[in-house]
């Protein structure tokens, strides 16, 4: 009795704590049950941190990405298949629905086999572009696993992947990571949703193992042009995820060891099972999603000033709909990180810095906000300030769009009116008036002097004498 | 003898203005000629001019140097609160007009006109 009770509360508490913060369904489109096995270090790690995987083969007829019109999963991985397309499941318009429906995608290519033309045009929509020929890998004379592709140079060893400031690294992993015969892939640099993860080292190059001599002279992509591992995050934050090799998520690479061809290198353990990790957390949602809690402003001047908790005064006025022009005011956001499996204080990355903007069409103010306080999960960042000499429909917009983290854009509408009638300064507390004001008072002055004046002088007699 | 009797200065009824005479134009060629015109002129008004007339003619002076030093501290200094200067300098003219209209009114030879006005106004 008690034990099946037991198992349901288990369950349940492990539904509750379904590590991604967008769900945790996950479809795996794999082409061959056998090839299942040669993953089983990632299954095992992916089910771990709660996701409940779901297996299907692309030919499958059950196979749908959708229920009712709404995806049916959270997140989709897709193996590399050797047919030539996917089938009717998976068309390259369903996965981009699938993606605007805000589910994920984790895209593994191989070298191996061609890529399927549904990929191809696939990756087109999302300006990423793959070889033409389809069998191209990326080939490294440098930095090559001199243990397993001594002779072929395909499986190229990188160290953890590194990012400019201000960008922050979801993929850092002690070692070397082993990328297997990948397809290189170039990003369109139109795109401001695309980043590059990994990107080849300078000495790389795509190569056609089957066309031999053209691909050497003319080929396709060189060097840091070339990424292994590329992102895609959507308007509105699913993510696609696109990595070269599929082999590097297999068991054999997880536990390999590897070598650079550098003489005095040592023999490795090859980081990939890390990396995996990292990339599959990244790319399903247990990392770098944003959140905004409460967003507070109002009036920082008069009785009003400087209050620092909102809650311990009874008459404040929060959220307004109404300021004046050029009163101060006081904003506050509150701003959580999903880490893995519970909600953090969000801090931007070294170098980067959450803004504010107060704007009608264009913004008047563009300012930095600073963290103020906080919580067990969130950070509370504040600014304060005064509203422009413009009276009109303002808002208070924070817009946080940055690689790999999910997009944020809060706006909070309000009216500034200009000063009413009595609000204006009176002119004598304005030091330039007083020239003026003195000038009033002399002329009254120096008119009662002339009335005093006038009535103490008698008029003259030649008044009688006109008559 | 005035060889010209400005309009400003006040009549007196003794003298009306028919004494000016043609033969002291050439006289003003000479710069002596006119410093003597001048003080004749000056002594014309001190003497004929009716005291009260005299205390008005002050205060338009008055006026008219207070106004002038708000406008020129506007144009040296910039018109910020401007409403300020504008009560200020309006103060000051319209004083200054209603004092000419006091002028004009009180003026003997001007009495015809204003028979109706009595003398508290």
């Amino acid at each position: 009795m008690r034990l099946p009770l037991l198992g349901l509360l288990l369950g349940l508490l492990s539904f509750v704590s379904a590590l991604s913060a967008s769900g945790s369904k996950l479809l795996v489109v794999i082409e061959d049950e056998a090839d299942k096995g040669k993953y089983s270090q990632f299954w095992t790690d992916l089910e771990n941190r709660g996701f409940q995987l779901t297996y299907r083969s692309p030919k499958d007829a059950s196979l749908s990405l959708f229920l009712h019109g709404e995806p049916a999963y959270s997140h989709l991985l897709l193996l590399p298949v050797r047919a030539k397309g996917l089938g009717p499941a998976l068309t390259p318009n369903l996965l981009v629905d699938f993606v605007n429906g805000g589910s994920n995608v984790l895209l593994a290519l191989s070298g191996e086999q061609s890529v399927p033309s549904a990929i191809n045009s696939l990756l087109l929509e999302l300006d990423i572009n793959l070889p033409a020929d389809r069998t191209s890998l990326v080939v490294d004379h440098f930095n090559f696993d001199s243990k397993s592709a001594a002779e072929k140079h395909d499986v190229i060893l990188l160290p953890s992947p590194e990012f400019k400031k201000g960008v922050k690294n979801y993929f850092s992993v002690d070692g070397l990571i082993a990328f297997p015969r990948a397809v290189g892939q170039v990003l369109g640099n139109a795109s401001p949703l695309l980043s590059s993860v990994v990107k080849a080292p300078s000495t790389a190059y795509v190569y056609n193992p089957k066309e031999e001599g053209e691909s050497v002279e003319d080929p396709f992509a060189t060097g840091s042009q070339i990424n292994i591992v590329s992102a895609f995050q959507a308007r509105n934050s699913a993510r696609f995820t696109v990595l070269g090799s599929a082999e590097a998520l297999e068991d054999k690479w997880f536990s390999a060891s590897v070598q650079l061809p550098v003489p005095g290198s040592k023999a490795e353990k090859s980081s990939n099972k890390a990396f995996a990790q990292k990339l599959s957390a990244w790319t399903f949602m247990e990392l770098g999603v944003l959140k905004v809690g409460q967003i507070q402003h109002y009036l920082n001047e008069g009785s009003q000033k400087g209050i620092s908790n909102t809650s311990e005064v009874a008459s404040i006025d929060v959220n307004p709909e109404i300021y004046r022009i050029k009163n101060d005011v006081h904003y506050s956001i509150e701003l959580s990180e999903w880490e893995i499996d519970h909600w953090a204080p969000f801090s931007p990355p070294q170098g980067d810095s959450l803004q504010l903007e107060f704007s009608m069409l264009s913004p008047f103010h563009r300012l930095n906000l600073q963290p103020k306080a906080q919580t067990a999960n969130s950070t509370i960042y504040t600014s304060e300030f005064k509203l422009p000499d413009q009276h009109g429909i303002f808002n208070f917009f924070v817009e946080y769009r940055r690689p790999f983290f999910t997009n944020v854009e809060e706006k909070r509408t309000v009216t500034v009116r200009h000063f009413a009638h009595d609000e204006w300064p009176r002119s004598y507390v304005i030091s330039g008036a007083w020239p003026w004001i003195s000038g009033i008072w002399v002329t009254v002055g120096g008119w009662i002097v002339f009335v005093a004046l006038w009535l103490y002088s008698k008029p003259a007699e030649p008044k009688v004498k006109t008559r | 003898m005035p060889p010209k009797k400005p309009s400003s200065t006040t009549a007196s009824p003794a003298n009306p203005p028919k004494t000016s005479t043609p033969k002291s134009e050439p006289s003003i060629r000479n710069s002596q000629d006119a410093a003597q015109i001048l003080s004749q002129i000056t002594n014309n008004y001190l003497e004929r001019t009716p005291q009260r007339t005299k205390l008005l003619d002050a205060f338009m002076v008055f006026l008219m140097l207070v106004g002038l030093i708000q406008f020129v501290y506007c144009v040296i200094a910039g018109n910020y609160p401007f409403n300020a200067f504008l009560s200020g300098f309006s103060a000051t003219v319209g004083q200054f007009v209603l004092t000419a209209s006091l002028r004009v009114q009180t003026n003997v030879e001007n009495k015809a006109e204003f028979e109706k006005i009595s003398h508290e106004r």
